[in-house]
C-alpha cells in the first residue's frame, strides 16, 4: 500500500530517505523548473565557476517542467507549466544531483541508473508528474520568486515558484538506488522474450 | 460559391486551437474504459487525474498540455470544392494569426533542426499531406499537432518479405524501446508495406482513427487486438509508471506494395490530440471531431 507523504519544502536528507517507491506525494514551497537542455548545459558552467547561477540551486527541487513566463510591470507571472520528459538530461543529471546535493528532481520519463547512484550517495529522489496536467499543475502556483536566464526562450528560463498543493507525484526513484523504470524496463523486456517465443512455437 | 481564404485561414487556426483544449470524445471514453479495467491502484490514481486534467482545461478553455507541438494538418480537397483564394498561403497566415491572438499564448516549439533555434514559424510549416475526394464539394480538414514527447519514438524499418510474425516483433521492440516515454496510455499507429514515404504516412494516419475501431480486415483486425493485448502485458502503463493500461489501441493499415516491406510506428500520447471539419463551398463549417 503506497503512503501519501506533503512534503514542505525544503526537505532535509531524513525526510527524503523516507520516501519509498511507489509512495504518493503532495509539494508546498520553493521548487525550480527548466525544460532546457542549454539551462542545464549553463548550469554545468556555472559549477566551473564559468558563469554565474541566477539564484543558489544547493539542496534544491529541480522540476523538469517547461513554463510560459511574462515579464509585466508587477514582476513576473506564469501563464502554465508542464512537464517535458527528463531522459533527456540523463548524461548531466549525475553531476548536478552530486554538485547542489538536489533533494528532488521531478520530471516525467524517468531518469538512468547513474542518476539514480547519484541519488542514492547525496539523498534524493525522483518524482513523476503527469504529462499533459497543465490545467491542474498551474493552479498550484502561488508566486513567482525569481526568473533567471531571460535571454533564452520562455520553457529554457530558469524559474523559481512558490507552489502549493503539486500533486499527487509519485516517487519513481527512492534513495536507496531503487529505479522503477529500470525495473519495469527489464520486466517489460523479459515480458517481451516470452511473447516471442510463444510467437515462435 | 467557393471556398474563401479567410474561411480556410480562419478554419485551420480554430482547428489547431481547439485541438490544445479538449480532448477527443472517444479519448474521454478510452480513459473511462481504462479506469474500470485497471488493476493497478496508482495507475487507477494516474489514470484519474488524467481525466481530471483534461476536463479542467476544457472548463477554463486552457491547455491540457503545455507543449502545444507543430502544426500538423492533413487535407481532403472535394473534386468539386471551388477557391476564391489561396489555399497554403491561407494556411500559413491562419497559423500566424493563431500565434498572435490565442490565449494562453503558445511557447516557442517550431525548430530549426541546422541550428536549433526556436520560433514560431520556420521552413514548411504548417506541415500539410494532401489528397482528394471524388465528388465532395467541400474540404475535410484534420488537425493533429504534433509535439515532441510522443514525436520522437516513432521508427520505420525496411525488411524483405517479411512474415506476419517477423513484422509484430519489430512493433512490439519499438515500443519497448521506447520504454514509455511518450505520455501513455498511447494509441499507436501501424504501417505496413508501400514505399518509405507512404508506409510513414499511413502509420501516422492509423493514429487519427476513431480509437478503438478495429481495421475492416479480418487479418489486421486480429493483428490489432494481438497486438493491444501484447502491449498491455509489458507492465508500462499510465506516464510509464506501472500498470496494465499502456496502449488505449493498435491501429494497423497496409498498401500493397514491391518485395520490400517498409513498417513504421509511431505514437499518440494520451490526450489524442486530432480535431476535423469540413469547410463547404457555401462557407459553412462542419465539426467531425
Amino acid at each position: 500500500m503506497a503512503t501519501t507523504h506533503h512534503l514542505t519544502l525544503p526537505v532535509d536528507e531524513a525526510r527524503v530517505r523516507s520516501l519509498a517507491l511507489g509512495d504518493l506525494v503532495f509539494v508546498d514551497g520553493d521548487i525550480v523548473m527548466t525544460a532546457g537542455l542549454p539551462t542545464h548545459r549553463r548550469i554545468l558552467e556555472a559549477m566551473d565557476g564559468a558563469r554565474e547561477l541566477p539564484f543558489p540551486l544547493d539542496g534544491a527541487a529541480l522540476f523538469h517542467l517547461g513554463s510560459y513566463s511574462v515579464d509585466r510591470p508587477e514582476g513576473f507571472e506564469i501563464l502554465y507549466m508542464n512537464p517535458t520528459t527528463s531522459t533527456r538530461f540523463n548524461p548531466v543529471m549525475p553531476a548536478i544531483i552530486r554538485h547542489f546535493g538536489l533533494r528532488i528532481v521531478c520530471g516525467k520519463g524517468g531518469l538512468d541508473d547513474a542518476s539514480a547512484a547519484a541519488m542514492a550517495e547525496v539523498g534524493c529522489v525522483y518524482l513523476s508528474i503527469l504529462g499533459g496536467g497543465a490545467a491542474l499543475h498551474s493552479d498550484a502556483i502561488r508566486q513567482v520568486i525569481a526568473v533567471g536566464w531571460t535571454d533564452l526562450v520562455s520553457h529554457y528560463r530558469l524559474v523559481k515558484l512558490r507552489v502549493e498543493g503539486l500533486g499527487p507525484l509519485t516517487v519513481e526513484i527512492d534513495s536507496s538506488g531503487n529505479n522503477g523504470y529500470a525495473i519495469r524496463q527489464n520486466t517489460a523486456q523479459d515480458r517481451l522474450a516470452l511473447l516471442l517465443n510463444d510467437v515462435d512455437t | 460559391m467557393a471556398i474563401s481564404y479567410e474561411a480556410i485561414r480562419d478554419l485551420t487556426a480554430n482547428l489547431y486551437e481547439w485541438s490544445l483544449k479538449k480532448i477527443p470524445e472517444d479519448a474521454k471514453r478510452a480513459l473511462e474504459t481504462a479506469i474500470a479495467s485497471e488493476r493497478n491502484e496508482t495507475a487507477r490514481k494516474v489514470l484519474a487525474m488524467m481525466r481530471q486534467s483534461a476536463r479542467r482545461a476544457e472548463e477554463s478553455d486552457r491547455f491540457v498540455c503545455s507543449d502545444s507541438g507543430v502544426p500538423v494538418y492533413f487535407i481532403k480537397v472535394g473534386t468539386r470544392a471551388e477557391f476564391s483564394g489561396d489555399v497554403k498561403r491561407a494556411i500559413r497566415d491562419g497559423f500566424a494569426r493563431l500565434v498572435e491572438t490565442i490565449e494562453p499564448p503558445l511557447l516557442k516549439h517550431v525548430t530549426d533542426p541546422l541550428t536549433n533555434e526556436r520560433g514560431h514559424a520556420g521552413k514548411d510549416m504548417p506541415i500539410v499531406s494532401w489528397d482528394m475526394l471524388d465528388g465532395a464539394d467541400y474540404i475535410d480538414v484534420t488537425c493533429s499537432p504534433k509535439a515532441l514527447g510522443s514525436g520522437r519514438w516513432a521508427e520505420l524499418q525496411i525488411m524483405s518479405f517479411p512474415t506476419i510474425q517477423e513484422i509484430e516483433k519489430y512493433i512490439l521492440e519499438v515500443v519497448v524501446r521506447s520504454a514509455a516515454q511518450q505520455c501513455p496510455p498511447v494509441t499507436i499507429g501501424v504501417g505496413i508495406g508501400g514505399t518509405f514515404d507512404h508506409c510513414a504516412k499511413l502509420a501516422k494516419t492509423a493514429t487519427l482513427r476513431p480509437l478503438g475501431s478495429l481495421n475492416p480486415e479480418p487479418k489486421l483486425a486480429a493483428m490489432e487486438e494481438r497486438l493491444t493485448a501484447a502491449i498491455n502485458q509489458l507492465g508500462y502503463g499510465p506516464m510509464g509508471t506501472g500498470g496494465d493500461t499502456t496502449a488505449l489501441a493498435v491501429h494497423v493499415e497496409y498498401s500493397s506494395g514491391h518485395g520490400f516491406t517498409p513498417v513504421a510506428v509511431c505514437f499518440n500520447c494520451w490526450i489524442s490530440r486530432r480535431t476535423r471539419a469540413r469547410l463547404y463551398n457555401d462557407g459553412h463549417v462542419e465539426r467531425v471531431e
